[in-house]
């Protein structure tokens, strides 16, 4: 989608490519590149190196039943994944997303944590610490000023917001690493819902903030 | 590869997927050693995906990636799932929600041989040293950190040489178009 503004760092496409991420960022990674055409370029650029390496390793020998092993194996199912296609207006309906929601985000249950800001933490811990979460900024909301620090990547899901960085709005990823402060502000009259992985805290600069921040949960 | 492929997609061959796993299966086994897993890890790894090779041939698109970036995938994604598994054993593996697409997209045959050509060649001018963090980054599990102690480097050095060689990649497969 030529709309997308902000895109991932061209280091984190190479580390979705290689399978370095934790699960929440990949997550956010593959939601992205269903709303991206660049990225999924990248990433496919990045995944061709890695068939490149593949076919220049030394082989190793295999175990002489191995082949009997995996035929015997993969005659137990045939159990074929057809990729959904992406629907451009609900990016949460790609995969892999779709399957952690177990629904439309209209069904997500909300915790409030501080005023015109509510959350849902999203259990995305099968490999690699991590944590995803759904944020809600409900329209005209001002974040408290806060900084980030560690790995952070945001997916805009819906609605628009906007900060010292620019303006984002669906498709749109914020791929932040080490100390940064911002104070997004929800823009447009619809709640802007952002898909959050973080490894670390957030870090809240005011009272309101440091107040807000327990409610929040990391 | 990609004719053996078509065809262990479309009946099930099972001489063409013999031949497929004769020549890729010892090396995704290599590749996963050479990232650090044990033998006998890089075996049942190798296994794992090779059974999703035979069982996933349908979805392999020849006009969209070359059979080597498609199988790499599928590895790839055998060693997330095994980490999954150690973590959480409850967890299904095969679970199509965990698992990053496994269709890799190109745009047609025609360019897509050009664009392996085009590999060899962006990675044989790649400087050395930055030819060398690059395959780590592809082999290794561990943290660009661990890399970075291994090969008694900065970490800063790393992270520098491996960003050089990725935005290399990507500015000549990118612009080739
Ligand atoms: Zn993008």
């Amino acid at each position: 989608m030529s709309s997308v503004r902000h895109h991932p760092k061209t280091q984190t496409l190479a580390d979705f490519a290689a399978g370095r991420l934790d699960e929440a960022r990949a997550v956010v990674v593959a939601t992205h590149l269903g709303l991206c055409a660049d990225c999924t370029k990248a990433v496919s650029d990045f995944e061709s190196v890695g068939g490149h390496l593949l076919e220049t390793t030394k082989p190793v020998e295999m175990a002489h039943d191995a082949l009997e092993k995996i035929l015997a194996r993969a005659d137990v199912t045939a159990n074929v994944i057809v990729p959904a296609s992406p629907a451009l207006d609900q990016p949460e309906r790609n995969l892999p997303l779709s399957g952690f929601l177990k629904g439309s985000i209209d069904d997500v249950k909300w915790k409030r944590v501080a005023p015109g800001l509510s959350q849902s933490v999203i259990e995305a811990q099968g490999y690699r610490q991590g944590v995803l979460r759904l944020l809600k900024i409900e329209p005209g909301t001002q974040m408290p000023k806060h900084s980030h620090s560690g790995n952070e990547l945001t997916l805009i899901l819906r609605g628009a917001y906007e900060d010292e960085i620019g303006d984002f709005g669906v498709g749109d990823l914020a791929d932040l690493d080490g100390e940064y402060t911002h104070t997004p502000k929800a823009k447009g009259d619809e709640p802007c819902i952002c898909l959050i992985a973080t490894a670390a805290p957030l870090k809240f600069k005011t009272l309101a903030g440091r107040i807000a921040q327990p409610f929040i949960g990391l | 590869m990609e004719a053996l492929l078509a065809a262990v997609a479309k009946s099930g061959d099972r001489r063409a997927f013999a031949e497929i796993y004769g020549y890729f299966a010892p090396r995704v086994k290599g590749f996963l050693m050479k990232g650090g897993a044990s033998p006998e890890e890089a075996e049942d790894l190798a296994q794992d995906a090779m059974v999703k090779v035979l069982r996933k041939a349908k979805l392999f698109d020849p006009a969209k990636a070359a059979a080597s970036t498609w199988i790499f995938t599928i590895a790839r994604n055998a060693r997330i799932d095994a980490i999954r598994k150690a973590s959480k054993p409850a967890l299904d593996g095969e679970d199509p929600a965990l698992a990053p697409e496994e269709s890799p997209r190109a745009d047609d045959l025609c360019e897509l041989k050009q664009e392996k050509a085009r590999i060899v060649e962006v990675l044989a001018d790649l400087p050395p040293e930055q030819a060398k963090v690059m395959r780590l980054h592809f082999y290794e599990d561990e943290p660009h950190s661990v890399i970075a102690e291994r090969l008694e480097l900065p970490l800063g050095t790393v992270k520098s040489r491996l960003r050089l060689a990725l935005e290399k990649v990507r500015k000549e497969l990118g612009d080739h178009k």
